[in-house]
């Protein structure tokens, strides 16, 4: 029988674009002390930890044995998982597993990327296997360039509507001191004048590279409600890893691909009786690369038909004060730190079940969330928060 | 750009050459720069203490390995030491070792510390390394010191 | 006035080289492109798709694919496109690619897609549904390096 996992501590740094006043291993130990403070634990209590980190990017290789004595993960079980996008939600389900499955009664997820220390496009097309696919490679932006394209075409959103997916992320960024881009935007006009990068992504249509930790305390059931008054449980994950057709990427953009968001949330849905998902579940935190990424992840999420994703937009129901909010923080266009990016995610989930995000707290009562990760070929891992069980 | 493929004899196989090549840029935050920067402009070498532990870390971190305390006592811990173990490397890869080989690696306690760091010996015969023996920092002219640790060029024997 | 802290950066620029094998189904697609200036995919036996790049097991059905090559035609349309404006850094060269260029996923005619670049650099003259023909490096010895061998598509009128 499994243990019930529950969040009882979260940590995050300030995120931004250059540390140059920390090396990485200091730039993780303080999102490790914020959540040890958080929960109120010393390091000796936390029994195992778990690094998410996308190596490539930093050129670090084996970062979690270099930074061992910062995080204080010195003696401690534990191992780093590396799963491009999803990477931080790969390490919240390590952590969660742990934790589930009794061998340990208290797990630390550690996402980082300190992104000052390299480039990440010329990552990313490193991922591309040489002559193929780097032939007509443009990174991670040209993919998402040729989705944004596909989406105008079917759908009928403009390039307003991204630009509106913009204004709400900046407006709840610049109420959120951790994040990252905070860009005062006071219209869309603002966004409209923003050059191309890829047409027709526009520079701020994108995510920033951040510098940033996330770290997430994990606790069993018995333990849990020792240590937070407020324990966030964690009540069902799915991750689907699969190369599916991608627009343009293995060749078959015929709309007849498997979207692993569809294959994660009707899981998920179906194993907790959700049926109409903006009313029994409260808020999302979602993994959007881009604003045009966020419309399409509103459909194939089913918080919306498909085509419809831009509407809610218009509408004003995703917004902070909205029915149906998403993405209160900021989201991954204001920061992204990508192997944190996911914890992130889960974190601020967590701070509005809790009640404890501050500015950025929703109106809406959150006793249920969603969070989401994204990664690589549109992996998906997806998680369900509860503030009671 | 031009793609460098080379077809393999007897089959239809070929062999792309390449390279990741991705530049980076490493931050030695501020307990590291002080560090780097007094090799640089003073010639002396700090270490860092846990008064707690009573442990002196060279070269000096902000955390300490046995308490996970932060700390920030800076010590100055003198230019010699004893080295603890070392090896010879006939093989060094250029690019990522700046310096020719053989390179004789060693990790060295310098007197004041209690942990040991790694580092390269000079002015020395292979036959005449030993476990134990004393040694003392070589810095390069101030005109030549980068805030880099091989501002120290090497560690030299001393009787 | 207290003095701003120094901050060191250390600039690190080790190429990792690697060699990276064709394998034998892409290397024929290479050997096809050298010798032949043709371009070639296999054919999966139960959904009859032919895909470029080839592949050992087909990616919708799940079966081994076997050996039945097929030659695919040099022109198609193009189903969707995309124009970068930033300039990427390469990290199989070290460099900058220039920039601007579009690339584009095309529809061959025999319904194959592939993706490759475009040769038309004006982004107004650009959009879904035009004709497009391969152009290939016409000097043998510069070729050699599978699809690479073909420079770009270009437009044609039809």
């Amino acid at each position: 029988m499994a243990n019930r996992v529950a969040i009882v501590g979260i940590g995050q740094t300030h995120h931004t674009s250059q540390r140059n006043d920390v090396n990485q291993p200091e730039m993780v130990g303080e999102a490790v002390r914020a959540a040890l403070a958080d929960a109120n634990l010393s390091i000796k209590d936390i029994e195992s930890m778990f690094f998410g980190n996308m190596e490539t990017f930093e050129g670090i290789f084996l970062p979690d044995h270099g930074m061992a004595a910062e995080v204080g993960a010195i003696g401690k079980p534990g191992f780093k998982v590396n799963t491009g996008g999803t990477t931080g939600g790969s390490v919240v389900v390590e952590a969660f597993s742990m934790v589930a499955s009794g061998l340990f009664d208290v797990a630390m997820a550690i996402g980082f990327e300190k992104q000052d220390c390299g480039d990440t496009t010329a990552a990313i097309t490193a991922a591309a296997v040489p002559n193929w696919a780097k032939g007509a490679a443009t990174g991670a932006i040209g993919e998402f360039a040729k989705q944004a394209l596909a989406y105008m075409k079917t759908s009928g959103a403009k390039e307003e509507h991204a630009a509106m997916v913009r204004l709400k992320a900046d407006k709840g960024a610049c109420r959120n001191e951790n994040a990252h881009l905070r860009l005062g935007l006071k219209s869309i006009d603002e966004v409209m004048q923003s050059p191309y990068l890829v047409w027709p992504l526009r520079l701020m249509d994108f995510c920033p590279q951040s510098c940033g930790a996330c770290v997430l305390i994990l606790a069993s059931e018995k333990k849990a409600r020792k240590i937070h008054k407020k324990p966030v449980w964690l009540v069902d994950y799915e991750v689907v890893h699969q190369e599916p057709f991608r627009a343009g990427v293995f060749g078959d953009p015929t709309g007849e691909e498997t979207y692993t968001q569809h294959v994660a949330c009707e899981k998920i849905y179906k194993r907790n009786n959700i049926t109409d998902v903006r009313k029994q579940v409260d808020l999302a935190e979602i993994y959007e690369p881009s604003n045009w990424e966020e419309m399409n992840l509103y459909e194939h999420l089913h918080f919306c038909g498909d085509g419809e994703g831009w509407k809610l937009i218009e509408k004003g129901i995703t917004e902070i004060e909205g029915e149906f909010p998403v993405n209160c923080s900021g989201g991954v266009i204001a920061t992204n730190p990508i192997g944190a990016t996911p914890v992130i995610r889960v974190a601020e989930a967590a701070l509005q079940v809790r009640g404890d995000a501050g500015e950025h707290q929703a109106t809406r009562d959150v006793k249920t969330a969603i969070a989401t990760a994204l990664g690589g070929p549109n992996w998906t891992a997806m998680f369900l928060l509860k503030r009671s069980v | 750009m031009q793609m460098v493929t080379e077809k393999l004899e007897g089959m239809d196989v070929w062999l792309y050459h390449g390279q990741i090549y991705i530049p980076n840029t490493y931050s030695a935050g501020a307990v590291g720069s002080r560090f780097l920067t007094t090799l640089r402009d003073k010639g002396m070498i700090l270490g860092m203490r846990c008064s707690k532990c009573n442990r002196v870390y060279v070269p000096a971190r902000s955390v300490c390995t046995e308490c996970f305390a932060q700390i920030d006592e800076w010590v100055e811990v003198g230019d010699k030491g004893t080295v603890l173990t070392y090896s010879i490397d006939y093989e060094t890869k250029p690019v990522m070792q700046p310096v020719e080989p053989p390179v004789v690696y060693a990790v060295i306690q310098l007197d004041g510390a209690d942990s040991g760091f790694a580092h390269m010996l000079g002015e020395v015969e292979p036959e005449k390394l030993s476990i134990g023996m004393r040694v003392q920092a070589v810095f390069k002219p101030k005109r030549e010191r980068v805030a880099s640790i091989l501002d120290i060029r090497y560690f030299k024997p001393i009787s | 006035m207290a003095k701003e802290p120094e901050y060191i950066r250390i600039a690190y620029k080790a190429p990792r080289p690697y060699d990276w094998s064709t394998g034998k189904y892409l290397g024929k697609v290479y050997a096809e492109a050298k010798e032949n200036k043709k371009l070639v995919g296999n054919r999966c036996p139960k959904c009859q798709y032919i895909w470029l790049p080839p592949t050992p097991v087909c990616p919708k059905c799940k079966v081994d694919m076997g050996w039945d090559w097929a030659e695919l035609p040099q022109t198609g349309t193009v189903y969707q496109y995309t124009y970068l404006v930033y300039p990427l850094w390469d990290p199989h060269y070290g460099e900058k690619w220039a920039n601007p260029y579009p690339s584009a996923t095309i529809l061959l005619d025999n319904g194959t897609f592939y993706r490759h670049f475009l040769e038309e650099k004006d982004r107004e003259k650009l959009k879904e549904g035009m004709r497009v023909q391969a152009v290939w490096k016409e000097d043998y010895n510069e070729r050699g390096q599978g699809v690479q061998d073909i420079l770009y598509f270009r437009t044609i009128e039809e």
